[in-house]
Formats: C-alpha cells, structure tokens, sequence
C-alpha cells in the first residue's frame, strides 16, 4: 500500500471519528438547548414551535419564590460545605498525621460511613431533627448534609493529607509549633487542592439534592431551588416553558460552578480508582 | 504492599516516626481533639440513624410511638409481591448497566485519538454531571411523552413509529434506564480516558505494526488493560443506580405507573412518607443498606487484591 493511500486512509478514519464524536455530542447538548429555547417562548409558541417571548419568566416568578429560594439554596450549600470543609480537614490531619489510639479503625469507619444509603437511614433522621424541632430551620439541612458529605471528603482529605511529608510536620515541631498551630499553617496551605475538589463535589451535590431539602425545608419559603422546582413539576404545572426556565435558575449556578472547576471535578471522580 | 504487620502497633504506620514520649503523648492527645468534630457530627447523624433504623425495622413504628414486632416487617417483606416486583426494577437498572459501561467505553477509545477539538467535546460530555437530576428528569419527561420530542422526531422522519413509553409498566423503566444511562456517560467516559492516559502508547503501535484492526485493538488491548477502570466505574455505576435516581423517578415517575419504576430506594420513600409505615420502610432500607454494603465490600476487595 502506498504511502498516499495510507494518509489518505487515516484521514477518512479521523473524519469518521469526528462525526461520531459530535453526534454523541448533538445528544448530550439535546437537553440544554431544548431548555434555553424552551424557556424563551410562550406555551402557544412551544406548541407551534416558534417565536420569542418573556412570558414563562412572569409565570415562574408568579409560581414560585425564585429569588428566595435561590437565596436559600446558597445558604444551605454555603453553610454545609463550610462544615464539611472544617470537620474534613480536622479530620484527615488526625487520621494521617496524629496518629492515635483507634486511629485505624475509625479510618475504616470512614470507609464504611461512605456505603451508607441515604435512604436506610433517612426515616429515623427525619424523626429526629423533627423532634429537636429543626424540620423547616436551615441548621436542620445543613447538619444533614454535612452529616452526609463528611465521610467522603474525609476519605479525600486523609489520602491527600498522606502524601504530605512527615518531616514537614516535624520540622515544625522542632521549632516549637503546636499541633493547632501545624495545622494552620502548614496542613491548611498545603491542603488547598483537595479542599477546593471537596468543595466543587459538595457544592453541587447539596445544591442538585432533592430527597433531604423535601423532607426537611417543607415550607415554601425555605426551599432550596431544587425543591422548588421539583414541587412545580409534581403540582400538575402544565407550563411547560415555565418549567425550563426554572430549570435553567435551579442549573445554571452549578454549571458555572462546573465550568470553572472542571479539572478539580474530574480529579475527585477518579479519585477511588487513582489510589 | 505493606510488610505483614511486625508489631502491633502496626497502626502507627500511618503517624510520623516515633517521637519522644512526652511529645508522642501530647500528639495523640492533639490527635483525639482534631478527630471530635467528626466523631461528633457522624455519631448524631449517621451511626445513631443506622441503629434506630436496624432497631425500628423489628417494630410497628409511626414515628410517634413504636411496638415490638420481632421480625414481622421482614417476614411480610418477603411475602409481599409489590417487594418482589420492586426488586424486578432494580434487576432491571441492573441489566442497564452493560450498556452504561460499554458506550461510554467506547467513546472515550475514540476520544483518546485525540482528533480536532477532542477536549471540547470531552467537557460537553461531561457536563451533565453537573446538573440535578430533577432538571434532567424534567427534560426527560418531554422527551418520552406521548406528544413529546422523541416521537416528533419519529414523524418528521416519516417513520411509521409512534412511542408512549411513560404509559406503560416496563416501557417506562425502560425510559428512566436511558435517562440514567445518559446520566452517568460522562462520568464513566471521563474514568476511562483517565485509564486510557495511563496506558503505554508503545503497545498500540505495537499492535499497529503486527496489523491488529481498530476493533482487535480495542478488543484485545484497551478492554483487559482497562480492567481496573471497568470494575471501578462498574461499581460506582451500580450504587448510582440503586442509591441515587430516586429524584430522577420522583420528577419523572412518581415510581409508575402502577410500581413499574418503583426501585428499593423510592419504595423506602413511599412506604415512610406516604403510606406512613415507618417500621416497615425501615426495614426495606435495611434490605438496601445490606445489598449496597456487599457491593461496596466487593469493590474493596478488589482494590485490596490489586494492592498486594
């Protein structure tokens, strides 16, 4: 076979490539451009296919408490991944460089914790926090969460933390650091890449849940976005532009979230299969 | 990989160097107050829940007040055929998984040859793992219905074929199992391009000069160098499936018609929150926590052989 034919050959290879490649990408980019012309018609112009108008926007804002319930899903993301980023942290500097009695064990335990179903242990929670009368309080979702995300993030942060040299935590101590001070100073900075792939993974977990904010945040003007929306869906709203607009509040924070930390994202999707 | 434990105080692998005793000391002290938070916040929050539920599933419970039933909850469990046909749709998601695997295995073959604006279409994979499942239930919804997108498309292409997936039992797990698929393509594309990048390009053009095909290539090279990846993305697929699409049947769904997308997971869900027995939920979630353990556990011991 000649060289010319060979070219020739992997040319049209590539080529065919890449249009299989774009029309998986046509599939995957289906929804959200069905969502962004959706949400900018009216229902007549959804049924005849054409057009432009604001109008789903004014039935959203009418439907639903938008700007509060925006409000409130930063809150409760806000305020878990806080937690989960303090407790983590702790954690893992205990877990892989003070190493104490248990210390093992309660490692496997966060293995363990990181199997746990949310809905096995969903019933009596929700018994609880209603009895401790945070049902409807955004400390009660936020405890939740955190509760929820802890084990994971600590799994991250202990392997993470592992691969920080001993020495520097010795060399620390020669120079009369505490253990508090060790772990502000050095543990904290050198922590930085794990605790922003914690915190992307967790921001869009809390902020796209639905299950906890149903259970917990009931009353209108305490939902996150997400339920919200959910609740729209699920009362017979018929609107259908109205629903993609809602759609496109509720997703955009967490794609441009995704957007910007994409690299951290894909690093701690393939985190389990790495070590 | 690590040495048969020499002493016992293998544990302290994971500590510095041994220190002098009174630092030594001080630090396992430093090591108690670090570990609390977590201690305290798992401990109200997920080891007590995980307790009331194993001791709840052996009780009449309402929330309110509870009896003592021994193992009536299971025993009715069992004997209970909307159980066995909830199992049926997680058997179901189950057979999905083939497809959840290998498409995305296939993609990311042809993503890693890196042709023109490869990483731009690696992104828009991957960008639906940043949405909720509610939107993309949402979505999802207009695209099966009866006057939905799918059969638009069917008529403007003239095809004979017209599809009411949502109406039917099995027809509409069939849909929610596409919408899951569709889901988790990008996470699984992007674990195997991940694996893909740690492999030897020598091998392919090894392969390549011997003549081995596209397909031989993938078949015989990319698949069993992968194996790792596949377990991995297999398992963390598998507990996708059976732990998290309870928003997606929610949006879509409501678990029917009838109970045809009602999964273990939803039926927990139902039976607590609608029906109002918690006792008997409790112990579905028990059964739920028991299946996903093992499948966890396999998984562990997989990395563990791995390790050695």
């Amino acid at each position: 076979m000649s060289m010319t034919t060979a070219r020739l050959r992997r040319r049209v290879n590539r080529a065919g490539i890449f249009a299989i490649l774009c029309l998986v990408g046509v599939v995957m980019l289906f929804p959200f451009v069905f969502m962004g012309i959706t949400a900018f018609r009216s229902v007549d112009q959804y049924i005849a296919g054409s057009g432009f108008s604001f109008d789903s926007w004014t039935v959203l804002f009418n439907a639903i408490p938008v700007v509060q319930q925006l409000i409130n899903s930063t809150i409760v993301t806000g305020g878990a991944v806080l937690i989960i980023l303090a407790v983590s942290s702790t954690a893992g500097y205990a877990l892989s460089k003070l190493g104490f009695r248990g210390s093992s064990y309660l490692f496997l335990g966060v293995l363990a914790g990181m199997t746990v179903p949310m809905q096995s242990i969903i019933i009596p929670e929700f018994v609880n926090v209603s009895q401790v009368g945070l049902v409807n309080q955004y400390l009660g979702a936020i405890l939740v969460y955190a509760a929820l995300g802890v084990p994971f993030a600590t799994f991250l942060m202990t392997a993470y933390y592992r691969g920080v040299p001993n020495e520097l935590v010795e060399a620390s101590l020669m120079d009369g650091a505490s253990f508090w001070q060790i772990f502000l100073r050095v543990m904290l900075p050198m922590g930085i890449p794990a605790l922003v792939t914690v915190a992307v993974l967790q921001f869009i977990q809390v902020w796209d849940d639905l299950l906890i904010g149903l259970l917990f945040l009931q009353s209108p003007n305490v939902r996150t976005i997400t339920v919200g929306l959910a609740t729209l869906q699920s009362s017979r709203m018929v609107d259908v532009p109205a629903l993609m607009a809602g759609s496109i509040v509720s997703a955009l924070p967490a794609i441009v979230v995704y957007l910007i930390f994409q690299r951290n994202l894909v690093a701690g999707l393939t985190m389990g299969v790495n070590k | 990989m690590t040495a048969p434990a020499a002493s016992r105080r293998s544990s302290s692998s994971l500590a510095p160097r041994p220190l002098a005793g009174r630092l030594r000391r001080s630090q396992r002290r430093a090591g108690l107050v670090f570990i609390l938070p977590f201690v305290a916040l798992e401990l109200f929050l997920l080891v007590l829940p995980m307790l009331q539920t194993l001791y709840y599933s052996f009780t009449r419970w309402d929330g309110l007040s509870s009896t003592w039933i021994g193992l009536d909850n299971y025993q009715r469990l069992f004997g209970d055929s909307t159980f066995w046909r909830v199992v049926l749709n997680n058997v179901f998601l189950l057979l999905s998984i083939p497809f959840a695997i290998l498409i995305p295995l296939l993609v990311a073959f042809l993503l890693n040859e890196h042709v023109r604006g490869w990483r731009f279409f690696r992104s828009i994979y991957f960008l639906p793992t940043a949405i909720s499942w509610v939107v993309i239930g949402m979505v999802a919804i207009r695209v099966f219905a009866s006057e939905g997108i799918l059969n638009n498309l069917f008529d403007q292409l003239h095809l004979p074929i017209h599809l009411d997936l949502l109406g039917g039992e099995l027809s509409a797990m069939l849909a929610v199992s596409i919408t899951f698929i569709w889901s988790v393509f990008g996470t699984n594309t992007i674990i195997f391009i991940t694996g893909m990048a740690t492999l030897d390009r020598e091998i392919y053009d090894a392969a390549k000069v011997d003549g081995a095909g596209s397909f031989a290539t993938f078949r015989l090279i990319t698949i069993p160098m992968l194996m790792r990846f596949i377990q991995f993305a297999f398992i963390v697929t598998l507990i996708t499936a059976f732990t998290a699409l309870f928003s997606l049947i929610f949006i879509m769904t409501g678990g029917g018609p009838g109970y045809g997308t009602t999964t273990l997971e939803f039926y927990v869900y139902q039976q607590a929150f609608s029906v109002g027995v918690f006792g008997y939920g409790a112990a579905i979630g028990v059964v739920l926590s028991v299946i996903v353990f093992v499948i966890s556990l396999a998984q562990t011991r997989l990395f563990r052989s791995r390790l050695d």
